[in-house]
């Protein structure tokens, strides 16, 4: 069966010519993926929401000048991660953390049932308790290397998708998750399988 | 690369840090609320910019011929402003005073004994006149 929902390009095409509606969709179809980017780059809900605001905002007002180079998709990472980046820098790593916002399917992933217990008494922990953790050891990287990590490992994007939304090569790109990974392991080598 | 993958695994859960359903429901209602305030609230330089880069964005033949009718205007306003300069009368005189080039200002039209001429009306302006007397 066919979907009947329009392209994005079609929908940014009425836009440009003044269709606020088509927007609108763009919206509704946008922003459960870029509020998974900037929620797992900022670990504040409050913070996501309003900055999820201000990426729609601008990406509104900069319509117009896109021109359709890179897709859709690509062009508003790239401005969620750019506006994400900057205003953690003003931020300057407060950290707050929404914990009770966590969908209960994660009780039944056979990779958190690993994580939490895998049969040893002394591994075992709650879900908050994990979440707590990997929140703390994210805020812990720098900026660049969040963002490599959330689009890469979280939001599942491939290398060469990640390298034109930040503007770097795929070099840089697997260099980034590396160091990344390598901090990440020390911070939860209680969670990780020897 | 255990490790790699073990990593990978445990980050990949925070996929389920969601918020509820209804809150993509809200957040269309909110984005457009928050617009609309956003047009209601602009700055008044901002829409001057605005308006100011719009005439830019003008095809390009009315471009062409604003550009063209400003030129023309000007150059016609530079021409009317020549030519009357050369038909109205200076209100400088030149005079000769021992080979040199003096410029003076014309003075108003005296009397022989050096008071300045006066003009009287008629006693009875030319308008009273009946204008039927036969």
């Amino acid at each position: 069966m066919e979907s009947l929902e329009p392209p994005d390009d079609e929908l940014v095409r009425r836009t440009q010519a003044g269709d606020a509606r088509a927007f609108d969709e763009l919206v509704v179809r946008f922003s459960p993926r870029l509020y998974g980017l900037v929620y797992h780059m900022t670990s504040s809900h409050e913070d996501t929401n309003d900055l999820l605001q201000d990426i729609f905002s601008k990406a509104y007002r900069s319509i117009k000048g896109f021109q359709g180079k890179s897709s859709f998709y690509t062009w508003m990472h790239t401005i969620a991660v750019n506006m994400a980046i900057n205003f953690l820098k003003k931020r300057n790593r407060r950290k707050t953390m929404s914990l009770d916002d966590v969908d209960n399917g994660i009780l039944n992933d056979p990779d958190f049932i690993e994580a939490t217990s895998n049969g040893d008494p002394s591994r075992e922990v709650n879900l908050s308790e994990l979440q707590k953790k990997l929140n703390e050891s994210m805020l812990k990287l720098s900026h660049d290397h969040r963002a490599v990590v959330t689009m890469f490992d979280i939001q599942g994007m491939p290398h060469a998708e990640i390298s034109k939304v930040l503007k770097i090569s795929e070099g840089t790109v697997r260099s980034r998750l590396f160091y990344a990974h390598r901090q990440l392991q020390n911070y939860l080598q209680e969670f990780i399988n020897k | 690369m255990d490790n790699e993958d073990s990593i990978t695994k445990l980050l990949r859960l925070k996929r389920y840090e969601q918020p509820p359903e209804e809150y993509f429901q809200n957040f269309l209602a909110e984005f457009q609320t928050r617009q609309r305030s956003e047009v209601i609230h602009r700055p008044l330089l901002q829409i001057a910019w605005d308006r100011f880069c719009s005439m830019f964005v003008m095809p390009p033949i009315p471009k062409l011929l604003m550009v063209s009718s400003f030129a023309a205007a000007i150059f016609a306003a530079v021409f009317v402003m020549n030519w009357a300069d050369d038909d109205t009368p200076s209100n400088l005189t030149l005079a000769s005073s021992g080979g040199v080039q003096v410029a003076a200002k014309a003075r108003p039209a005296r009397s022989k004994n050096g008071s300045a001429v006066q003009y009287v009306l008629p006693a009875r302006p030319v308008s009273y006149a009946s204008a039927r007397s036969f």
